[in-house]
């Protein structure tokens, strides 16, 4: 089978539009790979003869850590592209400019495929690798669009202090905490943009749900299903979904495993619906967990965190001295004394003692998995963090 | 650092006080914090600060700063200067 790789299509997408027009399934892999080659051939070589022709693979590791790859059927995620444009209002847009790897699906289908299927310009960037890359082909932009993830905001805004992107009319978020907060930092960056709350998964491929960011308050709400997507929640409160548009099969751990039309595929998440019809997250179910007897969500705490926080945060799971399971905040950049004190107060103010992390730390930047989300296991291992703050417990 | 100033940030620390919070009168029951978690944050913030280990019993019997310096100095531990 096909393998590209991302580095294969720097600065031109023609291999990767070759190998979309051509009939065989073909597998396109990010840059760095989490796993060796063996693990991609021998998962790759799973795939039953029915999907060997006219399908996709990508590799994701999501936000477990655990990598899989996924298989998308190439007619299914055109349509969704199709789809999108209209939800997105995506007629005026003549351009998109990717600052995240191509092969993250939500990038590979919101902005590849979708300019493939519309025939608009693709603009690759190293992203914010190469910040006067970035805001070179920013400013250049003339009604485009972009797809980003929140935790780049503070970077962006960090970079780009005092500027602004006019030429940038669509702006999306997924893959992550929608930064309902830093609205306005987003706003000054990209004034004539409309601006999008994304929420899907790597099985949805990756797209289950759109809202306009003004359409509500809170970051965790998600807006609604979009046309033909179906939500529910189990009696745990997991979400899950079924998608005409969705992946057809998974392989991890070396087994191939179909996910057809009709079942029902957990998200990951939990949820619930709220009045108005759309739905709002919980937090992931690893996210969730009882701590002396409550229920701790780290999601609704990180609501809190960032009502005040601007910077990076991120939360890591550690057991306290009598053996309960807690969190750690670590923060970057470190915190000014003034705004660990408003952090600390909007704890107090908002939750009980239970709910508050076991101990905040800092670092100058948090490290990030490949997909741009920070990375709570290396945040968890990263050597040279500072102790701001100690519950004593 | 002298122990009233110790004790002034460990316990603005246990108990999520605010600058100009803390008092050295202050009673437990106008600290909403200073809840049953509380009290077991309090025991090893001593612990640590003051390295005298105390006893749940202890712990649960201090109801205001006053009655944590009276404890502390029963210790050995010197509040005056």
């Amino acid at each position: 089978m096909t393998t590209l790789s991302e580095l294969e299509v720097q600065g031109d997408c023609q291999r990767l539009r070759q190998c979309w027009e051509t009939s065989a399934t073909f597998a396109f892999l990010p840059e760095k790979l989490s796993v060796d080659r063996g693990w991609i051939e021998q998962g790759l070589s799973r795939l039953p003869d029915s999907m060997r022709q006219g399908h996709y693979v990508l590799l994701t590791s999501g936000t477990t850590g655990a990598p899989k790859l996924v298989v998308g059927q190439r007619a299914r995620s055109e349509q969704l592209a199709a789809m999108l444009h209209r939800q997105q209002e995506g007629e005026p847009v003549e351009e998109t400019v990717v600052v995240l790897p191509l092969s993250y699906s939500y990038a590979f289908v919101n902005q590849w495929l979708w300019s493939y299927c519309h025939q608009r310009r693709l603009s690759l960037t190293p992203g914010l690798k190469d910040p006067a890359g970035l805001q070179r082909v920013l400013l250049a932009s003339r009604q485009a669009m972009i797809c980003l993830v929140g935790v780049q905001v503070p970077l962006l805004a960090s970079y780009f202090q005092g500027q602004s992107f006019p030429g940038i009319i669509r702006v999306h978020f997924a893959g992550g905490r929608f930064p309902q907060e830093q609205l306005p930092v987003i706003r000054a960056l990209f004034p004539r943009a409309t601006i999008f709350n994304n929420y899907g998964c790597a099985e949805a491929l990756p797209r289950l749900t759109l809202r306009k960011a003004e359409a509500a308050a809170e970051a965790n709400d998600i807006g609604c299903p979009l046309p033909g997507v179906e939500l529910a929640t189990n009696e745990a409160t997991e979400l899950q979904f079924r998608s005409p548009y969705g992946a057809v099969g998974l392989i991890e751990a070396g087994s191939f495993s179909p996910l057809p039309s009709a079942a029902w595929v957990k998200t990951g998440d939990l949820a619930q619906p709220t009045e108005h019809g759309s739905w709002r997250l919980l937090g992931r179910s690893s996210e969730v967990f009882k701590r002396h007897g409550e229920k701790i969500s780290l999601a609704m705490l990180m609501t809190t965190i960032n009502g005040t926080w601007a910077g990076q945060a991120v939360f890591y799971r550690e057991r306290d001295a009598q053996g309960e399971e807690g969190h750690v905040l670590v923060l970057a950049p470190t915190p000014t004394a003034e705004q660990l004190q408003g952090i600390l107060l909007s704890l107090r103010r908002s939750h009980g003692r239970a709910h508050w992390p076991l101990r905040i730390e800092a670092v100058a930047e948090l490290p990030l998995l490949p997909n741009g989300k920070p990375d709570a296991q290396g945040a968890a291992i990263l050597p040279g963090k500072t102790r701001l703050w100690n519950q004593r417990i | 650092m002298e122990n009233r100033e110790k004790l002034k940030k460990m316990l603005e620390e246990v108990f999520l006080l605010q600058p100009g919070e803390f008092r050295f009168d202050l009673r437990r029951d106008e600290v909403e914090t200073w809840d049953s978690f509380g009290v077991v944050s309090l025991a090893v913030g001593i612990q640590e600060i003051f390295g005298y280990h105390c006893t749940p019993a202890e712990a649960a019997g201090i109801k205001s700063v006053g009655d944590l310096i009276r404890l502390l100095t029963a210790k050995g531990f010197d509040f005056e200067h």
